[in-house]
């Protein structure tokens, strides 16, 4: 005897079918079965609505009809349910490491003197490089620092046993054979200051240069010494220029390369090549000079050295000291690189570890 | 330099503590290494200095340029110029009495110059001593200044040169054969003992001060053992000279003796100092009740040297420091330092004390101007540009790109010494003793040789690495090589082994081989501006058949080899400490060479014009053919015959494969070319590519006795 009871029973049992079905040959089966044209259990309860009392008969089609709708839908969620957890063809597991192009690390010295060298050019210098291996004229004699000057001392020499001729290169160009074998260097540069001299004795004033380069001192190695070392030296050189413009250029470059709020400490110091010389602190970035580990509790850090270039230097190399002033600096590149980063040996920049430069930004 | 804070107060009224007082001189030029309290000390019988609780001995940083800090007096005189005080000068305050003394000839002491290049002045004055301790507030005040007290007659000689910085010397007369003092230079072999004990043999450059017999001093560096004073002494002669300083530096230097006398005298003494020091030893010797001068001082002094006096110009010191100071600072400044000064013309007339050696010009003194006035108060002006930039070093641009293109390519950069051991040499066969440029004074043997290539130290980085669990290590450097016939020589080196490419989850990993360092010195070739090839050549470093020089491609004039790449020999990768069984891969390229290179080709071209073509306006079309050939026939000589004859519309050769195997007899190789063809006016017909094709095949078969396959 059809009824509202037996047509909810059938709900319940293809319900139950249903849930059974994770495949789509199972969901087939529960459609075969309930809407097959034939045999099916929807057709088999249309003919028993057809049956049925007539009083009965609106109401017992509405739910057969209403059961066959459900029916239809569920099994056509169904359908897309078990197509979307199905895989794509040409699925990819993006949670996989890309393909990363392959790109080596810069050393940290060649990361400090580019920037070191955006600074200067931006500030109007000219970036030249000049020769490790050096003679005394323009390492020491052209520097007013003659032979017997007690200056000597402050800077260990490294001397080649034999003289070797000269580069095969100059920043005008590459060199003839001879004029390469007629020039004799007996000595590794101690400073790039030798490059002030080999500048001004080929150009005319004025001069802005900087020069980055390797120097080398009798130094064993240890925390905080390397025989071998990088400088960048400045040089300007014009009429009228004065203490106050070198305060000026430091503290430009200063302010782009440590901090915006950089201030500088000028202290009266000596070096032959320069009068008046002045050693030069700028106040700590980690602190901002209020004193920290960084820089002892002093709130300074010491930078370079430099001065007014020495009219005996100008003397050696041809230029009027009376017509022209200028200044130069000395800056070393371990020394900002150390600073920067809080490496704590020197030795750790001519190691190459791998584990070291990768540590260092691209 | 160590100062007690107590004895400075003989000198000036110190208005600070002591750490002020270290802060303030530092910004005047003299730095601190240290800053120690210490209780107070014996009150000196005048009595100051010795007020208050404590006292404070400060380090200071003596400059080279300064001598004259090398005292109390000197920074006692930076101390009354910078707090604007009065400062109180040997002979004119209670504790620096001078005790005058008469000028004449000794009945003594006989004092003979006999080099007065290297002796401007000698003074000697006789004193009849007893020898016995120092009082407690004078040993104390030498101790905090770290010298060891001895005996009253030594410890006066030491105080003074604390003092006023002049070095002098006490000889047992007694001991002095002759009672003569001859200065001069030292006989050739000639022996002393110092009074270190150390036996010392002289050179006949070195300055001595002998009596009658021998050499009883080193001038100006340290005295004798046979006339030390000791307590038998009962007459001495005190020395107070002047020594040239390129001497006494010199001496110092080959002796290996520095002396705290030796460091004043070899930077420059005061020559008007002798008679004062003498003068002070005098007053001394009676307050301590040590004995008395006897007699006159004996001066030598043949050419007396007067003050210098500078021109100042008022301009010249506004302009050089960037700010104008005031007439009223500038003659403060320098009566403070001891400087007399007087208005001249357009400036002033500065007369220098014999005391200040480092001023000589008008520069030196804008700097005590400056120095005085306060860096701190120049205002910072950044110098507008007279001209534009001149031309930047085209090395600078060259190595960046160099740079670029290795890391680019997964290199990463080393930077190792430019110095290595001979033995690094040895191993890479560069050990040629004509070529290798040695170090005359190494501080180790590690350190010998200056590099001629960058290799063996690029192969010391990767054993670094390989020796801290990195099997796949790529690294290159751009530095200075050094040799004797080619001088300084910039180079690019690449070092590389393990993998080829970083390891990824997708592929299989494939080793480092030679045409990966091939395919970078091209790449760098390309971007250089000189097109380079390698053709097959041996290196002592490098496997055989696995070796190559790097030349230039199609040079139009002849030109020497600009490198070298291959696999280094597993013999030489092992003695720098690589597992031998590693396959290492090295290249290196004379950039100023390829540099030079570049230069010449754009002369020979004419023009450095970078024109481009216009793009093809007809299709092109490609065939590949493949060949047999002998197995040892280079590609490069298969694709130059063909570019040789460039039959009509080749416009490009390459290869796409190389086998070798079955199918191959043993003693060939096939080479399969992809061709190019395009005419510039017209869509080619197959017909003429097929004659072309044909053309090829034959010249091939002709020239290569090569077979189509």
């Amino acid at each position: 005897m059809l009824d509202a009871d037996a047509i909810e029973r059938l709900r319940a049992e293809f319900l139950a079918l249903l849930n059974g079905a994770t495949t789509d040959r199972d969901l087939q089966g529960v459609r075969d079965r309930y809407l097959a044209r034939k045999g099916g259990v929807i057709a088999g309860l249309m003919k028993e609505v057809a049956t049925a009392a007539p009083a009965d008969r609106p109401r017992l089609g509405q739910l057969a009809n209403r059961l066959k709708t459900e029916i239809e839908e569920q099994l056509a969620g169904r359908r897309d349910a078990l197509a979307a957890g199905r895989p794509v063809a040409g699925a990819v597991d993006v949670t996989l490491p890309g393909r990363v192009p392959p790109l080596g690390r810069r050393h940290p010295l060649t990361r400090v003197r580019d920037r070191m060298e955006t600074i200067f050019t931006r500030l109007g210098f000219t970036i030249v490089e000049g020769p490790e291996a050096e003679d005394e004229f323009h390492c020491f004699d052209a520097l007013n620092m003659p032979a017997s000057h007690p200056a000597r001392d402050m800077q260990d020499t490294l001397y080649l046993a034999s003289g070797m001729r000269g580069e095969a290169w100059t920043p005008t160009g590459p060199r003839t054979h001879e004029a390469q074998a007629a020039d004799i260097r007996t000595l590794l540069r101690t400073h790039t200051s030798s490059m002030q001299v080999r500048y001004m004795q080929t150009h005319e004033p004025p001069v802005r240069i900087v020069v980055p380069g390797r120097v080398y001192r009798r130094d064993n190695p240890d925390l905080t010494h390397s025989p071998m070392f990088h400088q960048m030296e400045g040089l300007l050189v014009g009429e009228g220029i004065s203490l106050a413009n070198l305060k000026g250029t430091l503290l430009a470059f200063a302010r782009e390369m440590f901090a915006p709020s950089s201030r500088l400490r000028f202290r009266p110091s000596f070096f032959p090549y320069t009068e008046p010389s002045a050693e030069v602190d700028i106040s700590c970035w980690a602190c901002d000079g209020a004193g920290c580990q960084q820089c002892k509790g002093t709130g300074w850090l010491e930078i370079l050295g430099c001065g007014m270039v020495h009219p005996a230097v100008f003397e050696a190399v041809g230029y009027d000291p009376e017509k022209y002033t200028g200044f130069a600096w000395g800056m070393g590149i371990e020394r900002v690189a150390i600073l920067r980063h809080g490496v704590d040996d020197i030795r750790l920049f001519f190691e190459n570890d791998l584990r070291f430069l990768e540590q260092f930004p691209v | 330099m160590r100062v007690p804070v107590s004895w400075l107060r003989d000198f000036v009224d110190v208005p600070v503590d002591a750490r002020a007082l270290a802060e303030t001189l530092a910004m005047r030029g003299f730095e601190t290494a240290s800053v120690d309290d210490r209780p107070a000390p014996p009150a000196p019988p005048w009595g100051p200095g010795a007020a208050g609780a404590g006292d404070a001995v400060i380090d200071f940083e003596i400059t080279a340029n300064r001598p004259d800090c090398f005292s109390i007096l000197g920074l006692a005189r930076e101390v009354a110029t910078t707090w604007r005080l009065p400062l109180r000068t040997p002979g004119a305050a209670p504790g620096l009495e001078r005790q005058p003394l008469g000028v004449g000839e000794s009945d003594v002491v006989g004092v003979t110059i006999e080099d007065p290049d290297l002796c401007p002045r000698y003074a000697a004055a006789v004193a009849d001593v007893t020898i016995g301790p120092s009082p407690a507030w004078l040993a104390a005040r030498l101790e905090a200044a770290g010298v060891r007290p001895i005996s009253n007659i030594v410890d006066i000689t030491n105080y003074v040169l604390m003092e006023i910085g002049h070095p002098t010397h006490a000889f047992d007369l007694d001991r002095l054969g002759g009672h003569a003092l001859r200065i001069r230079r030292a006989k050739p072999g000639e022996t002393i003992t110092t009074l270190d004990g150390v036996q010392r043999t002289l050179e006949p450059e070195m300055l001595v001060i002998a009596d009658a017999a021998r050499a009883q001093a080193v001038a100006g560096v340290m005295g004798g053992a046979v006339s030390e004073v000791s307590s038998s002494s009962r007459r001495v002669v005190f020395e107070s000279a002047y020594f040239t300083p390129t001497s006494v530096r010199r001496t110092s230097k080959r002796l290996g003796l520095m002396t705290e006398a030796s460091a004043r005298f070899e930077r420059g003494s005061d020559i008007a100092a002798p008679l004062v020091a003498l003068e002070r030893i005098a007053a001394l010797l009676e307050r301590l009740g040590a004995g008395r001068v006897v007699g006159p001082v004996v001066d030598r002094y043949p050419a007396p040297r007067g003050p210098v006096t500078i021109h100042l110009r008022r301009e010249r010191l506004a302009s050089l420091l960037g700010v104008r100071v005031d007439d009223e600072d500038v003659v403060r400044i320098f009566r403070g330092l001891g400087l007399d000064i007087v208005p001249a013309a357009d400036g002033w007339s500065v007369t220098v004390p014999t005391f200040r050696v480092d001023l000589v010009r008008e520069a030196d003194l804008i700097e005590e101007v400056g120095r005085h006035y306060g860096y701190d108060r120049l205002p910072p002006i950044f110098p507008a540009p007279a001209s534009p930039p001149a031309a930047p070093d085209p090395r600078v641009a060259r190595d960046g790109q160099v740079r670029r293109v290795l890391l680019a390519a997964g290199l990463s950069e080393a930077f190792t010494y430019s110095f290595i051991e001979q033995r690094a040499h040895e191993a890479f066969g560069l050990a040629d003793e004509a070529e290798v440029v040695a170090i005359a004074n190494p501080l180790s043997g590690k350190f010998e040789v200056m590099r001629r290539s960058l290799l063996p130290g690029l192969t010391d980085a990767l054993a670094h690495n390989r020796h801290h669990q990195r099997r796949d290590v790529r690294l290159f450097e751009v530095g200075a090589c050094f040799s004797a016939s080619a001088g300084e020589v910039r180079k690019a080196g690449i070092a590389w082994t393990g993998a080829a490419s970083d390891d990824h989850w997708s592929g299989t990993r494939r080793e480092v081989d030679f045409f990966d360092v091939k395919g970078l010195v091209e790449r760098l070739g390309e971007v250089l501006g000189v097109p380079l090839a390698v053709e097959p050549a041996a290196a002592p470093m490098l496997v055989p058949a696995r070796a190559a020089r790097i030349v230039v491609a199609n040079p139009p004039f002849a030109w020497p080899a600009l490198g070298l790449l291959g696999q280094l020999l597993p013999a030489v990768a092992e003695a720098r400490g690589l597992p031998a069984a590693d396959a290492v891969y090295v290249a290196e390229i004379d950039l100023d060479g390829v540099w030079a290179v570049r230069q010449a080709l754009d002369r020979a071209a004419g023009t450095t014009a970078e024109a481009v073509a216009p793009l093809p306006r007809f299709p092109s079309v490609v065939r590949d053919v493949s060949v047999l050939v002998a197995a040892g026939l280079p590609a490069s000589e298969v694709r130059g015959t063909i570019l040789a004859n460039r039959p009509g519309g080749l416009v490009d050769v390459a290869f796409f494969d190389r086998y070798q195997g079955k199918g191959i007899p043993e003693d060939r190789v096939s080479l399969s070319l992809r061709l190019t063809f395009r005419a510039p006016d017209r869509t080619l017909t197959d017909a003429e590519v097929q004659r072309a094709m044909d053309e090829i095949v034959a010249l091939l078969a002709r020239e290569h006795g090569a077979v189509q396959r």
